[in-house]
């Protein structure tokens, strides 16, 4: 076996472990944002805060076209089409960018407020923590982008943008299950 | 390598369509309903569909490396 070949077949040993290790991360995430879902039923029970239906509706169509263009830039990585590559990164950082400001300045900037009783509480928990995962995925997008631009991903190397994908995937996967807990599920308290 | 590259891409345009029509719906049922029930079964399936087609939960037990 050559030398190439060989750290190849090391690498893909080691990827098999990342990958792993990454899910494992997911996992014990998973309790966290869980446990918020609970805070939100056992709180709210059948009623949910008097938020506006269209940005909601809104802010998760972002985030949903923003996890299509991240999957476009792994596609690409994996073919070598640098182009598609980096213009689909940054389509999806500006996306979650717009998404970020949607939930602080719409939902943040309205009339329910932290100290708002359990309303307030489980809505700036539950969206704050999400958000949080939100900008730190942005923070990663832009370095795997950087990365990019370097040329340091081929098509048989390129965990890193694996991995920046599958972690945008997991925060649009959280939300998958918030954006009904928030704004749909239940009736405003008249 | 084209074919393959062609199909990923239009895997994610059908499961990105499928996403958008199901968030449209879940709009829908919450506009008429409400229930509890059919929002948390559509937001099952969403999750399903990003877990297998966006994060390939597959390549867990894949014997090669990247796709």
């Amino acid at each position: 076996m050559s030398v190439a070949a060989n750290t190849l077949s090391q690498y893909r040993d080691q990827l098999r472990s990342n990958r792993l290790g990454l899910w494992l991360f997911f996992i014990s995430e998973a309790f966290l944002f869980g446990g918020l879902l609970v805070a939100r039923f056992y709180l709210w029970g059948g009623t949910r805060p008097d938020l506006d239906q269209v940005t909601g509706l809104i802010i998760t169509s972002i985030l949903l076209l923003s996890s299509f263009f991240m999957y476009t830039a792994e596609v690409a990585a994996e073919h070598e089409n640098r182009k598609t590559f980096l213009f689909s990164l940054i389509m999806t950082a500006l996306l979650g960018t717009a998404f970020l400001v949607g939930v602080v300045v719409f939902e943040w900037g309205g009339h329910i407020k932290p100290w708002d009783g359990a309303f307030g509480a489980v809505l700036y928990g539950m969206t704050g923590m999400h958000a949080l995962h939100v900008a730190s995925g942005i923070v990663f997008i832009l370095i795997v982008w950087y990365n990019g631009l370097k040329g340091h991903y081929t098509a048989e190397r390129h965990w890193g943008v694996e991995a920046c994908a599958i972690y945008w995937h997991y925060v649009d996967v959280i939300w998958v299950f918030f954006y009904p807990a928030i704004y749909l599920i239940g009736t405003v308290p008249t | 390598m084209n074919d393959k590259k062609r199909a990923a891409y239009r895997t994610g345009i059908i499961v990105f369509l499928i996403l958008a029509a199901l968030t449209a719906g879940e709009f829908y049922l919450a506009s008429i309903s409400g229930a509890a029930a059919g929002l948390f079964i559509i937001a099952l399936i969403k999750a399903a569909l990003i877990i297998r087609y966006f994060m390939h939960v597959n390549r867990l037990w894949a014997e090669e490396g990247h796709e």
